[in-house]
């Protein structure tokens, strides 16, 4: 029995096996465009091979296949949604684009020198029709069907594929909603995706609603075409597992869950990366961490403070507004695709333009000539041209020099070797800023945490940032090459789901309340069921959202399970009042308070995960050395030996600078550090003191 | 003197700095219940040091935040040496400590190190209610700065530690939503506490005299960077007015402001003593106010890459000059209700026109006008009374060389800082049912770049028969300004409807909206840069696509024809029109 873990990222797919034994497997291979799916299929057949079994055997024997994807958030980057339109209350067309007068997103207030947004769906592809729901779901005005029709039509003669009604307190009511959708489905016919606000964010507040409802609908055909092609291949090839999507919130999901509601799936690879970091700090004994992801295109950072997975519902996503439990990741373009350039002043830059897969760095020898980041790693030495996953894709070095040359040291007057050291400084300094913008715009100290440095280029660049930075350390799983992919392995199967019932304390109907919860329970009982989970191996965790009546905000706080009494209620309430004081340093036991939303996460634990333990071995790695080869550190050329990873033991420690070489990694180890191979086959690198340094350890 | 910086803890320290700024603004979102403060963000929190100079004001309305200094300097001149930890002050008295109008009640906390006063934190938001003559604030006609509410010099509320119930109750004995306006004090103390917290924190962990070496470090390198910023305007003297629609008392008569901004080498005078002499009626603004916009306004013209790191260093080189007496200095008993809106704005509207002048290549357009309110009622679902006031119908920001008016933001005052409502959560809260909210054609000021629309707004009285200041409104007289042959933002217009029966109201005066009446506000939107006639003629076909100018709008105003089968320019007849002009 297998289970496994495919991360889609912009270049490649990474894929990661577990056998019935418990030992981990991985593998990588390019990501497929248009149509992601046949690099999916394409590192599942690779698996296959490595476990010496056909494709299909292996499929049929699958347990859980887990899958993130980036394709809904570079649809939402990229601009290459469906055109989409919709159906909104009359006289509220225009609450997407007025966006609750929200202009400062990533810009100052001071700084007006900014074009105005520009929103998914323009305003002539959104229109209105009659109807009025009220706040506590009485119909004010009966929904005007004839509008509907007008305007389904409408936006199929102007060839919309995609549609989203946004209708006014369709969290109290939906069926202003779900009639004018049924209306569209008839009009609009089958093709076109359509969706609905209440269900995909049934929580008040209008606009944040309507714009995370608006996500959905463009980026929704889109996902659902691949997500369509995916099962019909895994069908083809006698897959007879579960197939659970990553979602956002760090939770998994059917496919038939996610087709309607796509917006779950921003964000989706990158949000697995902080349980992998957590994991290998556990292990290491640190919790603080900065999970490093850098992948082909961009590298992901996420800030973990007390073993925490951080989460955000006031997450933008570019220049949108998504207001669904997000895992709090923060992306930057700069990756191994990342082409170094000059711009029109002369000075050296990097990203955020990237070679992508193809035409890919100049190396790959596809017709490209722009120098990226890969292109550097082999002119200084750090990669072995004929070693890059393991040799199966060979590199040809000459290419990356002369691209270096003529787009980098002819234009600066500098030779090949100068011109690689200036653009990698280039590199790391930039996301060395990055990081540091991350971490202390929230008030961290970059030096008191650990990087967890994954993604395939990592473990090459994040050991000099942290140099840069002053980090004293470094921890490089093994797995980094297929980091997001582990991060699934490594975190819970559930799902949230959440009831709104706005009401004082003093007039809190207790049936109401229960009902909402037994509700809750039997949906995430049958969410169970198309998950594959048992319900006696569910785990519920309940919650309520309370605040002092006149307040705008609310505090979560815990609720017991089972049936509720007013004493429970009472408990909560004194719950409230202590987190309030410990969020906010003070509360107010004189003001009444009122409940707004009761939730409850469904959990699975997670199948504990055996990684094969290295056996121990002594602090001398010198029988690991497979070769030396020159490399740049400092500006200067050394004679660096090259260690093979998979002969490194437990405890083995090796002195920068040095390389270790795994197939779908390599670890660059500079001179002020000194790496330790844990019992995970991981690599612990530590800054060298002072006195170490002085006393010649260094070298 | 040699400073103990190392980049990355300066880097860290500066950034730690303008995080708990935000994280108290963060506290009093997540705390305070007027929904001003929670929803609206119209509030100040920032961080100022032993000598009152600025530290870190990340983000907040013009009108209450580069300037506080006056007021944390007031408090270090007469409490030097009772400063105490655990004291906490309130004060809202424009006339002893430059606060900017009554409604805006400061919270002001030393925070000690060791024994030494280090830090002074600052939090500052709009009461729901501050005595005075009508609940809310902007009543239009107050005879004199006692008629517009509780006045407040900066008192103890906390001393040592001990809260001082009694001055605290006879604060809220005198404000119409005691237990409203006292969860929102908390609210502000808190945020107050946290920054105590987060700053001790950063002392222990770094040092105290590192962390003022960072400090000092900070102010230079901004000092020394907005220096070669207005070196880079060309020496000389620009001018810039606005007007607000009259003084709330003499009505009708219009208030100008007027402004000579002199650049000579390094540094910028910003010079208002042309400006109308202060007024009977509530739009004057006291010295710190004038300040504040003005200041706002210089640092749009400043490298976009300083902005969110602006200092005490920031405002060496810039001089405010504010004759006493005039509309931009106001002298006790001077009534200052309605100045955050009202002559405030113009002042951060005359600076831009000065500035746009020495800095044609960032020319700044004037904002859609505030068209806001406030009302007081009775609430049918609790039988409580409430008060209630907008930003809703406000216009979009004006137009800036190289880009249009950003939609929705509301008024310049702002810059983006202060938020629109959620049509909900206000019907959840009030009874008041939102009718229309949307964007109306042709209701921005025409240019090159054309400004942010104006909107239709029309909300329903479902509650009591609401009195309805206006105070907070303006533009229905005087318009949002263009430049370089932009137009000028247009005029904006309000009125009461029942039915199909529309009657006018007017701005800064009182009126009522009865039982089942609607409140309808069609506001203009901001002002236009360049000639129309400029103006990419497929930008204008997608405004017509997109129902922002009308074809009608498109020939006349912009001189673009559209063939109304295809829906494109009919470039000939186009150049033809433009040709002609």
């Amino acid at each position: 029995m297998f289970n496994i873990c495919i991360d889609v990222g912009g270049t490649f797919t990474d894929c990661l096996v577990m056998d019935s034994k418990g030992s981990l497997r991985q593998f990588k291979s390019p990501t497929t465009y248009p149509d992601p799916s046949i690099g999916f299929m394409s590192s599942l057949e690779k698996a296959a091979q490595g476990f010496e079994i056909a494709l299909q055997s292996m499929l049929s024997d699958v347990d859980l296949l887990i899958h993130g994807t980036t394709l809904a958030t570079n649809t939402l980057i990229n601009r290459n949604g469906a055109k989409t339109g919709m159906i909104t209350t009359r006289g509220f067309r225009d609450v997407v684009e007025i966006r609750r007068g929200y202009k400062n997103i990533r810009t100052s207030m001071y700084n007006v020198f900014v074009p105005p947004y520009d929103p998914l769906i323009p305003r002539h592809l959104r229109k209105e029709a009659e109807e009025r729901v009220l706040f506590d779901g009485s119909v004010h005005t009966e929904l005007n069907e004839d509008d509907v029709r007008k305007a389904a039509a409408e936006l199929k003669e102007k060839g919309c594929q995609s549609l989203a009604v946004c209708f006014l307190h369709s969290y109290a009511n939906d069926d202003h909603e779900k009639r004018a959708a049924a209306i569209a489905r008839e009009v609009m016919g089958d093709d076109v995706y359509i969706t609905t606000s209440a269900d995909i964010l049934s929580v008040w507040r209008e606009w944040e609603r309507f714009s995370t409802t608006s996500v959905s609908a463009y980026t929704g055909p889109e996902v659902k075409r691949y997500m369509e092609n995916l099962v019909s291949r895994l069908d083809e090839n006698q897959f007879g597992g579960t197939l659970l999507m990553m979602l956002s919130d760090g939770l998994v999901e059917t496919v038939e869950y996610c087709k309607p509601r796509v917006v779950n799936l921003i964000g989706s690879g990158p949000a697995a990366a902080p349980a992998a970091a957590i994991y290998m700090g556990n292990a290491a004994g640190q919790k603080n961490l900065l999970s490093f992801d850098m992948g082909g295109t961009s590298i992901d950072i996420g800030l973990i403070q007390d073993g925490r997975i951080p989460t955000t519902t006031d997450a933008w996503v570019q220049d949108e507004r998504v207001a669904i439990k997000m895992v709090d990741v923060k992306s930057a373009g700069a990756g191994g695709g990342s082409i170094a350039w000059i711009d029109s002043l002369g000075l050296l830059r990097v990203g955020p333009q990237s070679a992508g897969s193809t035409p890919g760095p100049a190396c790959y020898g596809n017709g490209g000539e722009d120098p990226t980041v890969t292109d550097l790693d082999i002119a200084l030495g750090y990669m072995d041209p004929d070693f890059f996953l393991g040799g199966e894709i060979p590199l040809d070095p000459e290419l990356s020099r002369n691209a270096i040359q003529d787009k980098i040291g002819d234009p600066l007057g500098m030779n090949v070797n100068e011109a690689a050291q200036a653009a990698m400084t280039t590199v790391v300094s930039y996301m060395a800023d990055q990081i540091t913008e991350i971490s202390t715009t929230v008030g961290f100290d970059v030096r008191d945490m650990a990087i967890v440095a994954g993604g395939g280029a990592g473990p090459m660049h994040a050991p000099f940032i942290a140099e840069r930075l002053g980090v004293p350390n470094v921890i490089v799983p093994t797995i980094a090459a297929t980091y997001s992919a582990f991060g699934m392995f490594a975190m819970d199967v559930g799902r949230n789901y959440a009831r709104s019932y706005i009401v004082r304390a003093d007039n809190l109907e207790l049936d109401r309340v229960n009902a909402h919860y037994d509700d809750m329970r039997e949906e995430a009982v049958d969410g169970f069921a198309s998950q594959g989970v048992k319900p006696e191996d569910g785990v519920f965790h309940r919650t309520c959202e309370i605040r002092y009546i006149g307040q705008y905000h609310e505090v979560e706080v815990d609720m017991p399970d089972g049936h509720l009494t007013d004493a429970h209620i009472q408990t909560a309430i004194e719950a409230f009042h202590d987190r309030h004081k410990e969020l906010y340093t003070f509360n107010m036991h004189w003001k009444g308070v009122e409940f707004l939303t009761f939730r409850l996460r469904a959990t699975a634990p997670k199948k504990p995960i055996h990684m094969q333990s290295n056996e121990l071995a002594g602090p001398d790695a010198s029988g690991a050395i497979k070769g030396h080869r020159d490399a740049w550190f400092d500006g200067k050329i050394f004679d660096t030996p090259v260690y093979d990873g998979g002969k490194l033991g437990a405890g083995n420690e090796i002195q920068g600078p040095a390389i270790i070489e795994e197939p779908t990694t390599t670890v660059v180890v500079p001179a002020s550090y000194r790496c330790t191979v844990d019992n995970l086959h991981g690599y612990q690198l530590e800054l060298k003191t002072k006195s170490q340094a002085d006393a010649g350890v260094t070298l | 003197m040699s400073r103990n910086v190392d980049p990355i803890t300066l880097s860290t320290t500066w950034h730690a700095f303008q995080s708990i700024a935000r994280e108290m603004r963060h506290v009093i979102d997540r705390t305070a219940q007027s929904y001003l403060l929670a929803q609206l963000h119209d509030m100040a929190a920032g961080i100022w040091d032993a000598q009152g100079r600025t530290i870190a004001v990340p983000e907040g309305p013009t009108s209450m935040f580069l300037s506080q200094h006056f007021c944390v300097e007031y408090i270090l001149e007469h409490f030097g040496d009772d400063l105490h930890p655990g004291d906490v002050f309130c004060t809202n008295d424009p006339y002893h400590s430059q606060c900017n109008h009554l409604p805006d009640w400061g919270f002001i906390r030393p925070i000690f190190y060791d024994g030494e006063l280090v830090f002074m934190a600052l939090t500052r938001g709009h009461m729901m209610d501050t005595g005075g003559s009508f609940p809310g604030g902007y009543f239009p006609n107050g005879y004199d700065i006692h008629a517009e509410g509780l006045i407040i010099p900066p008192i103890k509320v906390f001393s040592k530690g001990r809260e001082r119930t009694d001055v605290l109750q006879l604060l809220w004995n005198n404000v119409r939503f005691p237990e409203g306006v006292k969860i929102d004090n908390f609210s502000l103390m808190a945020a107050l506490q946290v920054c105590e917290n987060r700053i001790t924190a950063m002392l222990d962990k770094y040092g105290k005299d590192t962390v003022l070496d960072c400090v000092e470090e900070m102010i230079d390198r901004m000092e020394t960077s907005v220096r070669s910023q207005i070196r880079d305007m060309p020496d000389g003297t620009y001018y810039g007015e606005s007007a607000t629609d009259d003084d709330g008392t003499t009505l009708d008569e219009q208030v100008w402001v007027r402004l000579d901004a002199t650049v000579k080498g390094e540094e910028l005078t910003l010079d208002f003593s042309k400006s109308d002499d202060q007024r009977k009626g509530f739009v004057n603004c006291v010295e710190a106010s004038t300040f504040s916009r003005a200041v706002a306004g210089a640092f749009l013209y400043f490298d976009p890459e300083l902005a969110p790191f602006h200092n005490a260093g920031s405002m060496r080189p810039v001089n405010v000059i504010c004759r006493p007496g005039s509309v931009c200095n106001a002298q006790y008993p001077a009534t200052v209700g309605g100045s955050p809106v009202n002559v405030g704005t113009q002042i951060l509207e005359a600076t831009v026109m000065a500035l746009s002048k020495a800095r044609p290549d960032k020319a700044i357009a004037g904002w859609g006008r505030r068209r806001g309110h406030y009302l007081s009622a009775i609430d049918p679902r609790t039988n409580e009374r409430y008060v209630q006031t907008t930003t809703d119908a406000d216009g979009g920001a004006g137009a800036v060389s190289g880009y249009d008016g950003f939609e929705g933001a509301m008024g310049m005052s702002g810059l983006g800082a202060i938020q629109r409502g959620s049509v909900e959560e206000i019907e959840i809260k009030f009874p008041w049912r939102t009718v229309n909210y949307h964007f109306v054609p042709d209701m921005s000021g025409a240019g090159q770049y054309r400004g942010g629309s104006g909107m239709l707004w029309e909300v329903e009285n479902l509650g009591t028969d609401a009195p309805v200041a206006t105070g907070s409104s303006d533009g229905d007289l005087t318009q949002p300004p263009g430049v370089q042959g932009g137009d000028n933002g247009p005029l904006s217009r309000m009125y009461i409807r029942k039915g199909d029966k529309k009657t006018p109201a007017r701005t800064h005066r009182m009126i009522e909206v009865k039982t089942g009446e609607i409140l309808g506000k069609v506001s203009g939107g901001g002002g236009g840069v360049g000639d129309p006639f400029k103006r990419d003629p497929s930008a204008v076909l997608k405004d017509v696509i997109n129902d922002f100018v009308t074809l009608e709008g498109a020939r006349n105003t912009y001189g673009v024809v559209i063939d109304t089968d295809t829906m494109t320019v009919d470039e000939e007849a186009t150049d033809a029109l433009r040709a002609s002009a």
